[in-house]
């Protein structure tokens, strides 16, 4: 892969790159989780991970959220929406993000790196950091637009400061 | 002397002990005061604690750190075979000798005085040392290191003389222990998953590990209320052993990737196995998850919790492949079954603020005695260890 810097791309395809991942987190923002999945392509292999920079690095697997197929993806909202609700303290959160890195992959793909942090802010609570780390995204454009093929956002806040219920 | 054979009565903490065995003070969970008075008596005091399994350790040179009771440890790999805990601090000044979480490395350079240790923790350079006091030899100066034993790859260490030897320390629940460790202890890392709760340590403790399951939405969704179990504790230590079967069951409509909760394997060894050792550590072993949860109490408020998953040294690469798939989405603090647990660590030291005991219901049939061995979905689990803390810590119980 050549690195091709963004002002040699397209100008059309980063202004849609930049409004998949305003979409990306508006749509956890305001927790429309449907509109989260939307985001992906519908590929069946299209994956989302979240994963602690120390494993990265190390070349460990496990991650917080190993969703290595778009049914897995479809399944954490069931997680969030079914399974978990009523259990836990709602939070809200503010995610706030960085275009660092883009290149163009293929004839459509491109690759790019997204500086992220979020500011969660528990029911009757205080605001704070909850993580900080580094979106590296394959997006795909095609005929509906851009869509991730893979996101991976790769945290490095070694030690999290509670339970994780949204995707980051 | 032995603080647990003479604990002494700690009237000047003021906590009265309620007469009946299934009641907890709730103090106990949100008193800060009680914290340096625990560091002494517990996570300084005679116990084995677990810092690492050697399965986290692979090759030679491999190390990482680690903290109990705010003591940094330095678990390394030697280039001789040998796995060694060494304090983490340079044997001259006391600087913090590795700020690393981890790492693999030929020699271990302390940058304040240069001196320079090897993996065996011996001091093997230090400049300019015919300057240093008379009679000084390289030789006296290793890396310090606490007393160190291990189970099945299992490394702990105590900071106390009194302890007694591990395999009697761990009493009765080696069986599920050795069971939770892969049957033969040859795991093999494959992450972790690093969080921390705004809990006392006790509150972690008594929430983690096995409680009745009415909590998990997603295990009654998935129809696994079935299959035969059993909770046993080790009276003497407070320690907690549980084995339950898990019963295939048919597909849920509710999740569309069902090798989420798939086990691949012998049907004899389906199942759910988790033990509790005093004070902190929990090890599961569910469907096809290996997971030693390393508990540090940070704080009075706040408990750090690393989730370290494995694989076994057999598996086969599907095996591995699954193990990683289930491993980070089933039990942690974002698994599917497990978030809720992690709320709960919260809202329990919240709401122990409130006057009064915490009451245990589910299986108490006396009120001045505790059963070794209980049914699976009993609460009464922890109450042996809740019986050993309060000897440990001095704490009369009422007589009325």
């Amino acid at each position: 892969m050549s690195a091709v810097a963004a002002n040699t791309i397209d100008h059309e395809a980063v202004a849609q790159i930049d409004a998949l991942q305003a979409g990306y987190i508006h749509a956890l923002d305001s927790k429309d989780f449907h509109a989260w999945v939307d985001t992906f392509d519908t590929a069946e292999d299209t994956a989302y991970f979240c994963i602690a920079a120390e494993n990265a690095e190390r070349n460990l697997p496990i991650a917080l959220m190993y969703d290595d197929n778009r049914l897995r993806i479809e399944d954490r909202v069931t997680f969030i929406e079914k399974i978990w609700v009523g259990t836990f303290q709602d939070y809200y959160t503010r995610h706030f993000i960085q275009r660092t890195r883009c290149s163009q992959q293929s004839n459509n793909i491109y690759a790019v790196e997204t500086n992220f942090s979020i500011i969660y802010t528990p029911e009757s609570g205080k605001s704070d950091v909850q993580v900080a780390g580094l979106y590296k995204d394959e997006i795909i454009i095609n005929g509906s637009g851009a869509k991730f093929k893979s996101k991976k956002a790769i945290y490095d806040t070694t030690v999290l400061p509670r339970y994780i219920v949204y995707p980051f | 002397m032995n603080d647990l054979s003479n604990p002494g009565i700690n009237s000047q903490l003021g906590i009265e002990w309620p007469k009946n065995m299934n009641e907890v003070p709730k103090e106990v969970f949100v008193r800060t005061d009680l914290f340096d008075v625990e560091q002494k008596r517990i996570f300084r005091g005679p116990e084995w604690h677990a810092v690492a399994h050697v399965g986290e350790l692979p090759e030679r040179g491999d190390f990482k750190t680690y903290t109990l009771s705010n003591v940094p440890l330095l678990i390394v790999h030697g280039h001789d075979g040998e796995h060694r805990v060494f304090y983490n601090a340079c044997s001259h000044r006391s600087n913090q000798l590795e700020t690393a979480s981890f790492g693999n490395k030929t020699e271990f350079e302390c940058p304040y005085h240069r001196w320079l240790f090897n993996p065996e923790g011996e001091l093997i350079g230090c400049p300019n040392s015919k300057e240093y006091s008379p009679g000084f030899k390289q030789e006296d100066y290793p890396l310090g290191q606490p007393r160190v034993d291990s189970f099945y790859g299992l490394i702990f260490i105590t900071m106390h003389d009194d302890t007694p030897p591990l395999t009697e320390w761990l009493g009765e629940v080696k069986p599920t222990l050795i069971k939770a460790l892969g049957d033969d202890g040859r795991l093999r890392l494959l992450g972790y998953q690093k969080v921390s709760y705004k809990s006392n340590w006790k509150g972690y403790n008594d929430n983690d590990g096995y409680h009745a399951p009415l909590l998990h939405t997603a295990f009654t969704l998935l129809n696994w209320q079935g299959g035969d179990g059993r909770q046993y504790m080790d009276m003497a230590r407070g320690h907690l052993g549980f084995e339950a079967e898990l019963k295939r069951v048919p597909r849920s409509e509710l999740i569309q990737d069902h090798s989420l909760v798939d086990f691949i394997g012998d049907e004899a060894n389906m199942g759910s196995r988790l033990i509790q050792l005093f004070p902190t550590l929990v090890i599961t072993r569910h469907l096809n998850v290996y997971n030693i949860r390393f508990a540090i109490a940070s704080g009075p408020e706040e408990t750090e919790v690393h989730y370290a998953y494995f694989c076994h040294e057999d598996d086969d690469e599907e095996m591995v492949k699954h193990r990683i798939r289930q491993s980070s989405n089933l039990l942690g603090p974002c698994g599917m079954v497990s978030m809720e647990d992690a709320s709960i660590f919260h809202r329990i030291h919240i709401g122990s603020n409130t006057p009064g005991n915490a009451i245990f219901q589910k299986g108490v049939k006396s009120f001045d005695k505790l059963e070794a061995e209980i049914k699976q979905n009993d609460e009464t689990g922890n109450l042996a260890r809740w019986e050993y803390y309060r000897k440990v810590m001095g704490f009369e119980r009422a007589l009325a």
